[in-house]
C-alpha cells in the first residue's frame, strides 16, 4: 500500500481533475434525492458513464477500503473532497444511487465475505452495480421480521420466491439486497437471511407502484424462483436478523429518515397560508388567523424540537433511537394535522384548479402525501412503543410470535384468539 | 427543560428545590388550599434572598443575574416554582421589576425597587379586564388631570393582590396606553378575593374608583407604554410558560410512576398499548412544550422585536399543551384522579388556569397573526 498523500496536494490534485472532468455548480443549489419522478433507466446512463469516469480517476469510495475499490484513505480525505465537490455536478445516481453506496454498501462492508465484497464493492462504486433494499413486503413493514419471501437452497444455489414492496429507484437499479426466510421452523428472527438479487435475473418483475398521488417512486418487485448462486449470500446463514439491524442503524444515522420539509420558521408564517387566505378572501377572519397562528406554531415549535433533540443526544442518558423517535413521531403527528387545517383554510378553492395549474395542485398533493411519515420508515405505532419502551421504561407487550417456530405462528395467526 | 444549562445555572435550581422543599413543599401548599392564606411573609423575602427578584434588575439597583442572562436565570427558577405548584407573585414581581428598572421617564423608584428585590413589598400586574379581555388596557380607563390622573374602571385575575403593596396597572386613555404604578391601599383602590379554580395561588379583582394619582405615577411615557407593555407581556408568557412546564413535568412524571406501579389484569397499566401509546404521545407533548419554552426564554432574553412573537407561539403552544397533558393524565389516573386527596387536581387547576392567565392560546395565536403584519 502506498504512503497517505499529504491532503493539501491531495486536495489541488483532485480540484485539477473536477476541473477538468467536470461542470462546475452554483455549491448552494439543492441535491435532489427524492422524486426522481418519471424518469427511465436509460436517463441514468450518463450519470452512471460520468461516476465510472470518478471511479477510473480514484475519486469514488475515497475512504474505502482499497482492497475493494476504494482508496483506504481517511474520512478526512473524503470529506474535504466531498465538501470541494459540491462546486461541482457529481454524477447524480438519483435514489438508487444513495441506497446502493450508503445502507445496502455499508451493511455489506460489515457483513460480507472477502470474495463477496471483492465482486460487487468495486462495480457499485463505478456506478455499474446499482443495489436497491428488497426489504418490506405487502404483508410485513412494522413487522419486518414476519417477512415471508423464501429462499430454498438447490445444489449450490438458491432459490427464491415472493414479493417486495416500497422499493425506491427498483426500475432502474441492477441488484436488491433483499430479505428471505431460510428457516421456517426456526423462531421469526432467527431464519432470515441476506441475499444479492439481479434485477436482471430471470424470474424477476420489477413494477412501479402509482402512489395516491398519481406518482411513481416506489416500485413492487415479483420474485418467481429467482436462482442465486450460493456466494450471493450476504452474511451467515440464518443470522439476517443481526445484518437487518446493522442496516437500520446505519439508516438512522445517516438521517434518511429525518422529516425535514418544513418551511424555515425563523423568517414567520409560511406565506403559502398567507397567500391562500388571502385568495380565499379570509385575511380579517377571525377563524382563518387562528388556523395560520396555530400551524406557524406548530411549525416553530417543531423545528425546536430538533433543537432540543440534537441537546438531548449530547448530554441525556436515554437510548439515541428513542430519543430519535420524538422527532419522528413528531412528523407523523403534526404533518396530517397541518394538511387537514390548510385545507379547511382554503374553503374549498384547493379542490378544484385548471388544467396544468401546479400550484393549485399543491395543496391537494400535500394532503395527499401528508401521512408520508406517519407510516412510513416506522409507522407512528412503532414510535409510541420506541418512545415509551426505551425512554419512558415501559415494559413490552407480550409477545406471542417471537419464541414459536415461524410457520407455526403463520398457521395459527388468523384464528389467534388471545387465549391460551 | 433546557438541557444545556450552566454549572451555575444548576445550582440556581439545586439550591431553589433545597429552599422549597423545606419551607413550602407541595404538602405545605395542600395546607394551605382554602385557608384563604397565602404563604407567610418569611418565604417571600427567603426566596428574595436566593435571587428571586433580583434577576431582572441592574446591579446599580441592587440585583444582578446568575448567568449573565437574567432572563434564562429567571425561567429556571420559575420551572422549580412550577414543578412544586408554589403561590406568589414570582411572574409578575419580575416583570414589574423589569419595566421599573427600565423606567428611563427621570422618576426615582430606586426605594421601590429595593424594596421589591429584597421581597420586604410585593407586586401584582392589574392586566386582564373583565370579560376575559387581555389587551393591555382592558377594563380601566386613565383621564389626565390638572397635576396628575385619575383611574377608573376594575381588573380581574390579579396574582395574590392581597400581598402586593403596589399595583403595576395598564390602562386605556384619551392620547392611548397609559401604565401607572399605584399603591395598593391608595383611595379609590378596593382589592377583593375572589373564589379560585386554581387552589394553589389567590386570584382578586381590582377596582378602581376616582383614583387620583400624582403625574410621578406614571411609568414610561405614553410613547414608552406601548412597546413596554409589549415586552412585559412577553416576558410574563415565557416565565409562565416555564413555570407551566414545571408542574406538566412533575405531573407526568407521576403519572408515568402510576402507570408502572398500578396493576389490572395481571400487569402494569403501563405495560398496555392503549396506555403506553398515550403516554408516549403525551411525552412528546412535554418534550415540544419544553423545546418551544426553552426558544422563548433565549428570544426574549435578547429581546428583539421577534422575540414577541416567539413568547406569544411559546404561550399559545403550551397553554393548549397543559390541559391536554392533564386530561392524557387524568385519564391514566382514572377514579383516584377523582378523590380530594389526591394531588392531580392540584395540577389541573393549576395547568388550565396556566392556560388562560396572560392571554389565552387563541389570543396568542391572534397575537402571532398581528405581530407578522397579517
Amino acid at each position: 500500500m502506498s504512503a497517505i498523500p499529504n491532503l493539501e496536494e491531495y486536495l489541488a490534485e483532485a480540484r485539477t481533475w473536477l476541473e477538468q472532468n467536470l461542470e462546475p455548480k452554483d455549491p448552494r443549489e439543492p441535491m435532489r434525492v427524492r422524486g426522481v419522478g418519471h424518469s427511465s433507466p436509460e436517463d441514468f446512463l450518463p450519470a452512471r458513464a460520468l461516476q465510472k469516469k470518478l471511479y477510473e480517476a480514484g475519486y469514488a469510495g475515497i475512504s474505502w477500503p482499497a482492497e475493494y475499490g476504494g482508496q483506504g484513505l481517511p474520512m478526512e480525505y473524503q470529506r474535504a473532497f466531498g465538501t470541494m465537490a459540491r462546486s461541482f455536478r457529481m454524477p447524480n445516481l438519483g435514489v438508487a444511487g444513495g441506497t446502493s453506496m450508503g445502507a445496502c454498501a455499508q451493511t455489506m462492508l460489515k457483513h460480507g465475505s472477502d470474495e463477496f465484497l471483492q465482486r460487487h464493492i468495486p462495480k457499485m462504486l463505478s456506478g455499474e452495480e446499482l443495489f436497491v433494499q428488497l426489504f418490506s413486503e405487502p404483508g410485513a413493514g412494522s413487522d419486518l421480521a414476519g417477512i415471508t419471501t423464501r429462499a430454498v437452497k438447490d445444489g449450490e444455489q438458491w432459490v427464491l420466491t415472493g414479493s417486495k414492496i416500497w422499493t425506491s429507484g427498483g426500475y432502474y437499479a441492477d441488484y436488491g439486497m433483499c430479505l428471505a426466510r431460510t428457516d421456517w421452523d426456526a423462531p421469526k428472527h432467527r431464519g432470515l437471511t441476506w441475499f444479492a438479487v439481479s434485477l436482471k435475473a430471470d424470474g424477476v418483475t420489477v413494477q412501479p407502484i402509482r402512489e395516491i398521488s398519481g406518482e411513481a417512486e416506489f416500485c413492487q418487485e415479483f420474485l418467481d424462483e429467482v436462482v442465486v448462486p450460493e456466494n450471493d449470500m450476504i452474511g451467515e446463514l440464518n443470522q439476517g436478523w443481526s445484518v437487518t439491524q446493522t442496516m437500520l442503524l446505519i439508516e438512522r444515522s445517516s438521517g434518511r429518515d429525518d422529516p425535514s420539509f418544513l418551511p424555515p420558521v425563523d423568517t414567520g408564517v409560511d406565506p403559502k397560508l398567507v397567500q391562500l387566505a388571502e385568495q380565499v378572501g379570509r385575511s380579517q377572519d377571525p377563524v382563518a388567523r387562528q388556523i395560520i397562528g396555530q400551524i406557524h406554531a406548530n411549525d416553530y415549535v417543531r423545528v425546536k424540537l430538533g433543537d432540543r433533540i440534537s441537546g438531548l443526544m449530547r448530554t441525556g442518558d436515554k437510548p439515541a433511537a428513542g430519543i430519535a423517535s420524538y422527532w419522528k413521531l413528531a412528523a407523523g403527528v403534526h404533518d396530517p394535522i397541518r394538511a387537514r387545517l390548510i385545507m379547511e383554510l382554503g374553503q374549498g378553492v384547493p379542490l378544484s384548479w385548471e388544467p396544468g395549474d401546479a400550484a393549485g395542485e399543491r395543496v391537494g398533493i400535500e394532503y395527499l402525501n401528508s401521512r408520508v411519515w406517519s407510516i412510513a420508515g416506522g409507522s407512528n405505532e412503532m414510535q409510541r412503543n420506541s418512545i415509551s419502551e426505551k425512554v419512558l421504561g415501559l415494559p413490552r407487550e407480550p409477545s406471542y410470535d417471537s419464541n414459536r417456530p415461524f410457520n407455526e405462528v403463520l398457521r395459527e395467526a388468523h384464528s389467534w384468539t388471545g387465549s391460551e | 427543560m433546557d438541557p444545556l444549562l450552566s454549572d451555575d445555572q444548576h445550582l440556581l435550581r439545586e439550591t431553589t428545590e433545597r429552599f422549597i422543599e423545606k419551607s413550602l413543599p407541595l404538602a405545605s401548599v395542600r395546607s394551605l388550599v382554602g385557608s384563604g392564606d397565602g404563604a407567610d411573609e418569611a418565604y417571600r423575602s427567603q426566596g428574595a434572598e436566593l435571587g428571586w427578584f433580583a434577576l431582572l434588575a441592574s446591579e446599580e439597583l441592587g440585583g444582578g443575574s446568575i448567568s449573565g442572562e437574567g432572563v434564562a436565570d429567571a425561567a429556571v427558577l420559575a420551572e422549580v416554582r412550577g414543578w412544586f405548584l408554589q403561590p406568589g407573585a414570582f411572574v409578575d414581581t419580575n416583570v414589574i421589576i423589569e419595566t421599573l428598572a427600565n423606567d428611563t421617564s427621570g422618576v426615582d423608584r430606586s426605594e421601590i425597587v429595593g424594596s421589591l428585590l429584597s421581597g420586604e413589598a410585593g407586586a401584582s400586574w392589574a392586566l386582564a379586564g373583565p370579560g376575559g379581555a387581555w389587551e393591555g388596557g382592558a377594563g380601566l380607563h386613565w383621564h389626565p388631570q390638572s397635576d396628575g390622573f385619575r383611574l377608573d374602571g376594575r381588573k380581574t385575575l390579579v396574582v395574590e393582590a392581597g400581598d402586593a403593596a403596589w399595583l403595576l396597572t395598564t390602562a386605556e386613555g384619551p392620547d392611548g396606553l397609559a401604565q401607572f404604578l399605584v399603591a395598593s391601599d391608595a383611595p379609590g383602590v378596593t382589592i377583593t378575593g375572589v373564589e379560585c379554580f386554581d387552589l394553589t395561588r389567590r386570584f382578586y379583582d381590582v377596582e378602581f374608583k376616582g383614583v387620583e394619582l400624582g403625574s410621578d405615577a406614571q411609568v414610561g411615557t405614553l410613547a414608552t407604554a406601548p412597546p413596554a407593555f409589549d415586552r412585559q407581556l412577553a416576558l410574563a408568557s415565557v416565565l409562565s410558560t416555564a413555570e407551566c412546564v414545571g408542574a406538566m413535568d412533575h405531573l407526568f412524571e407521576l403519572t408515568l410512576e402510576y402507570s408502572k406501579d398500578r396493576i389490572a389484569f395481571g400487569r402494569p397499566i403501563g405495560s398496555f398499548q392503549a396506555v403506553k401509546h398515550q403516554l408516549a404521545d403525551t411525552s412528546l407533548n412535554l418534550e415540544m412544550s419544553k423545546a418551544a419554552a426553552t426558544a422563548a426564554v433565549k428570544a426574549v432574553q435578547v429581546g428583539d422585536q421577534a422575540s414577541l412573537e416567539v413568547a406569544s407561539i411559546a404561550k399559545s403552544f403550551v397553554s393548549d399543551a397543559a390541559v391536554e397533558l392533564a386530561h392524557a393524565c387524568w385519564q391514566n389516573f382514572g377514579g383516584i384522579a377523582y378523590t380530594w386527596e389526591h394531588d392531580f387536581h392540584l395540577f389541573l387547576r393549576r395547568l388550565t388556569t396556566d392556560a388562560s392567565l396572560y392571554g389565552p392560546a387563541a389570543f396568542h395565536r391572534e397575537r402571532i397573526c398581528q405581530l407578522e403584519g397579517f
